[in-house]
């Protein structure tokens, strides 16, 4: 009797441990998050090597925003370990065979680019918000887009998420009192309208593509399949 | 044996959260890019150009592969100019880098120099 309790003694501050442990490993990251292999098991199985990124569609009314994006995506996409094919040289190819807007290659069967490209996978961009606000002390620019990659092989999505970033404009006034204030109202202004989309554009790449599993020329290839992804509902 | 499950579980864990040297030099690549599309001028192109050539450059001083597409878009924008040989030298570098690229880079090849050359 007196055994049995020394063992379930011992065993409880074991256990303690362990779950201690777990639980702060599993705190600094993500609290709802799943593994890499659970939330896109087809990228692993076809292993793409190749991305073709079609040049994005503009949801919003900001005219620009489509340049804008286009120039940023190549960088963060070739650091995930893909070959990324030159956004440019593709979109002015496409422009030749006539295909002017990718609207118009949506319903396209992802198989002909691998014909045409010898591509693996072919990139659909949405840029969902492209916004500029201003309120009374503050502002902000807001960037979304929605990612969607499918496979040249069998046609199906392969990866997708989504990522939006609202960025502050805000003067900080380092005066207090009411001329610091109107200080700082006429700074965010300007902030706010000149504000350089190139490099917010690219944090919501970053964030955006680091949920995609890593490609052939990423050291992490096949390793990061335990990895955790947030999984979240599309932004509207 | 539990302690090494338990030890594997948090290395992965770490590992997911620590940063890594990057793989390629980009250096000013999407904002030249951009200036040059919003208002494609002679001096901007070059100052896209200069800027594909130094990715080209500091790649090799770091060691490091040249970003994919960049030397494509290089060969591309000489092919522009008229300048053949030139871009069939950066196509062909594309290629050495990143053999995936070839069915793309032969039909590049095929369509503009067959086309110039008629």
């Amino acid at each position: 009797m007196d055994r049995k309790e020394g063992k379930l003694t011992m065993k409880i501050p074991k256990l303690f441990i362990l779950f201690g442990i777990l639980s702060l490993a599993l705190s600094a990251c993500a609290p709802k998050a799943l593994k890499k292999c659970e939330v896109f098991p087809k990228m692993y199985a076809e292993r793409p090597m190749s991305i073709l990124v079609l040049p994005p569609i503009n949801e919003t009314t900001a005219a620009d925003a489509k340049e804008y994006y286009a120039t940023t995506v190549a960088e963060p996409l070739s650091l995930s370990g893909y070959y990324v094919f030159p956004i440019e040289v593709i979109s002015e190819i496409l422009k030749s065979e006539g295909a002017y807007d990718t609207e118009a290659l949506v319903d396209v069967d992802p198989k002909k680019f691998r014909e045409y490209f010898g591509a693996d996978g072919v990139m659909y961009i949405r840029i969902k918000k492209w916004d500029t606000a201003y309120y009374v002390i503050g502002g902000n620019v807001t960037v979304g887009v929605h990612c969607l990659l499918k496979s040249t092989n069998s046609g199906d999505i392969l990866w997708e998420y989504d990522g939006i970033i609202v960025y502050d404009t805000t003067a900080r006034s380092s005066g207090g009192g009411l001329g610091g204030l109107i200080a700082a109202v006429i700074i965010t202004a300007i902030q706010t309208a000149t504000t350089d989309y190139v490099p917010i554009a690219k944090r919501v790449n970053y964030m955006v593509l680091q949920t995609i599993p890593a490609g052939k020329y990423n050291p992490r290839c096949d390793q990061d399949r335990d990895d955790p992804v947030v999984v979240r509902k599309t932004t509207k | 044996m539990r302690r090494s499950v338990l030890l594997f579980l948090l290395l992965g864990f770490l590992a997911g959260c620590a940063t890594q040297k990057p793989l390629y030099y980009w250096g000013n690549y999407s904002r030249s890019l951009y200036k040059y599309k919003k208002s494609p001028t002679e001096e901007n192109l070059k100052t896209h150009k200069a800027v594909l050539l130094k990715i080209m450059e500091e790649s090799s001083k770091m060691n490091l592969r040249v970003p994919p597409g960049v030397c494509c878009e290089y060969g591309y924008l000489l092919l522009k100019e008229g300048k053949k040989e030139e871009a069939l030298h950066y196509f062909d570098l594309e290629e050495k880098a990143y053999p995936e690229s070839k069915p793309f880079l032969d039909r590049l090849r095929a369509k503009w120099i067959g086309k110039k050359e008629n």
